[in-house]
């Protein structure tokens, strides 16, 4: 399989073209540097991401709560966190840093807030 | 009337980095006008992260780096309003609020607009059909989704592929929705590479370049539309068009400068930026108004905002120190390869940051400032692409005696 990379490493935005099967590279073309080829490495073995989203709080001065995971994560792994965020809700105040969920997928990741939730006495449930 | 030493129109990023900038110079009598009921602006509904890379080296969400910026707020007591909306801005830098209270008369020495942009709507390109609802702008569907809590549909078709149609298109997919594909009308993305990669990529998610919507259907609500391939001059291809079932259209179509009150206060205006004219230090026709962030262009990056909001500051505390002064006026000559360039004209020939954007995409260019013939700076760029501004400073010793400028991309 052939495909091209535009490297986000640096401002340069290099065009590297790789040939590949599966997790095996036969080929890296293009102007890069070492940076953009292990870039490219760990985009075809084993590509990892920031996951962010939203959980729902309760009574806080927002109805919903941002969060991420506090490490990239494996890119198969964004679907299961999504739906995992779906299904839990969170007591106001939540503090910027504060965790939401220990060690998601039993896999060492901790899923955290990313915004200040503020106590409101006023809101009912879900508003 | 009460009057402030500095007045800052928006809370958003522009504002909050401004005044923080403003209070850091020692001006003390600051106030922040917010029309929303919280600080931070667009970033707050801005949950993904890659904000702050070059401002705060790391990776941060929206949130997290409006937070950043609300805390020197707070801590410093910088005073704002929030709930409260400017209605009017008068050349005398008077402004009328309104708010709870009522209305509400401020003056102050130095005005700093900071109101940020809007998006573009389905009126302002025109697509014909039926009129159901579904059809959302991007950032009204991001607004929905990471603040209210709202989900916008199940099944989407993005038209424009900007950073936001592109981010909201992973949104959407990470909350179960199925997104269709991503119809773009140029032959190239209008967003940023890590967010093709990152967004549509992951994903699977196609993008249609020189692909736009040309119908649209849907009895109450959307019930699918109909998309077309465009060749070179942008007419469509016959025998291109297909119909593709959707119950949401997000349009990802641009941004618009939000200058209503820059308009009546007879500030003016650059017709492409769609930003005010403004010169090295941010200031425009009118003495003692500043401009940053999305009101005076639209930016890719926020970082860029901040760095931008700190840099006008410095004018303004000149100004306020009376050490502002009008030594010769340079207009700035745009040549081949540019769209814009920000500022539009020199006042003094201090160090001053110029940011451009260009036509299109392009390899191996040479941006060459020149004055009359005579080469004052030249600078070589790998690649140049319209979603990338490009900022570059020229030093007082580069410009040192200069009687002109031009700049092109050759």
């Amino acid at each position: 399989m052939k495909r091209e990379f535009t490297c986000i490493i640096c401002p340069n935005g290099c065009r590297i073209s790789v040939e590949y099967e599966g997790t095996n590279i036969k080929n890296i073309e293009g102007d890069e540097c070492p940076k953009g080829k292990d870039y490219v490495k760990n985009e075809i073995t084993n590509p990892l991401r920031v996951f962010t989203g939203s959980v729902l709080v309760e009574s806080g001065d927002f109805s919903l709560v941002s969060v991420k995971t506090h490490v990239p994560i494996l890119k198969k792994y964004l679907k299961k966190v999504g739906e995992i965020t779906h299904r839990i809700k969170v007591k106001a105040p939540v503090e910027i840093g504060q965790v939401v969920v220990f060690n998601l997928l039993n896999e060492n990741i901790d899923l955290i807030a990313t915004r200040k939730i503020k106590k409101n006495y006023l809101t009912t449930e879900n508003f | 009337m009460p009057e402030k030493e500095v007045i800052i129109i928006g809370g958003g990023a522009a504002g909050l980095a401004a005044a923080v900038a403003c209070q850091k110079k020692g001006i003390e009598d600051i106030l922040i006008i917010e029309r929303n009921s919280y600080l931070g602006g667009i970033l707050n509904q801005c949950i993904h992260d890659g904000f702050g890379l070059e401002k705060f080296h790391t990776s941060l969400t929206g949130p997290e780096y409006a937070q950043r910026y609300i805390d020197q707020v707070m801590d410093k007591k910088i005073p704002f309003l929030l709930n409260s909306m400017v209605l009017n801005l008068t050349p005398q830098k008077e402004v009328i609020v309104v708010n709870h209270h009522g209305l509400q008369h401020y003056r102050a020495k130095v005005i700093i607009l900071a109101m940020g942009c809007r998006e573009r709507t389905r009126g302002a390109i025109g697509i014909p059909g039926a009129r159901p609802s579904g059809i959302y702008t991007a950032g009204v569907a991001q607004e929905l989704i990471n603040l209210k809590n709202y989900m916008v549909g199940e099944k989407i078709v993005v038209l424009g592929s900007g950073d936001i149609g592109m981010i909201m298109a992973r949104r959407l997919t990470l909350e179960g929705a199925e997104v269709v594909l991503v119809a773009e009308k140029l032959p190239y993305s209008s967003g940023l590479p890590r967010n093709i990669n990152q967004c549509l990529y992951d994903f699977d998610i196609p993008l249609l370049l020189n692909h736009t919507v040309v119908d649209i259907e849907g009895n109450g609500r959307l019930s699918g539309v109909t998309i077309a391939q465009l060749g070179k001059r942008g007419g469509i291809i016959p025998g291109s068009k297909r119909k593709i079932a959707c119950d949401t259209l997000l349009l990802s179509v641009g941004l618009i400068p939000e200058n209503e009150l820059s308009r009546e206060a007879g500030i003016v205006l650059d017709p492409i930026t769609g930003g005010p004219q403004v010169d090295e230090r941010g200031q425009t026709n009118i003495l003692g108004i500043f401009v940053c962030g999305n009101v005076l262009q639209v930016h890719d990056i926020v970082d860029n905002v901040s760095l931008e909001a700190e840099y006008i500051v410095e004018g303004v505390a000149e100004y306020l120190e009376g050490r502002l002064n009008k030594e010769q006026e340079i207009k700035i000559e745009l040549g081949e390869g540019l769209r814009y360039v920000v500022p539009q004209t020199l006042h003094t020939l201090k160090d001053t940051i110029f940011s451009f954007r260009v036509n299109q995409p392009g390899e191996k260019k040479v941006l060459i400032f020149e004055d009359n013939k005579t080469l004052i700076k030249k600078k070589s760029l790998r690649r140049v692409n319209p979603a990338e501004m490009i900022r570059i400073k020229l030093t007082s010793r580069e410009l040192k005696s200069i009687k002109s400028i031009k700049v092109r991309l050759v």
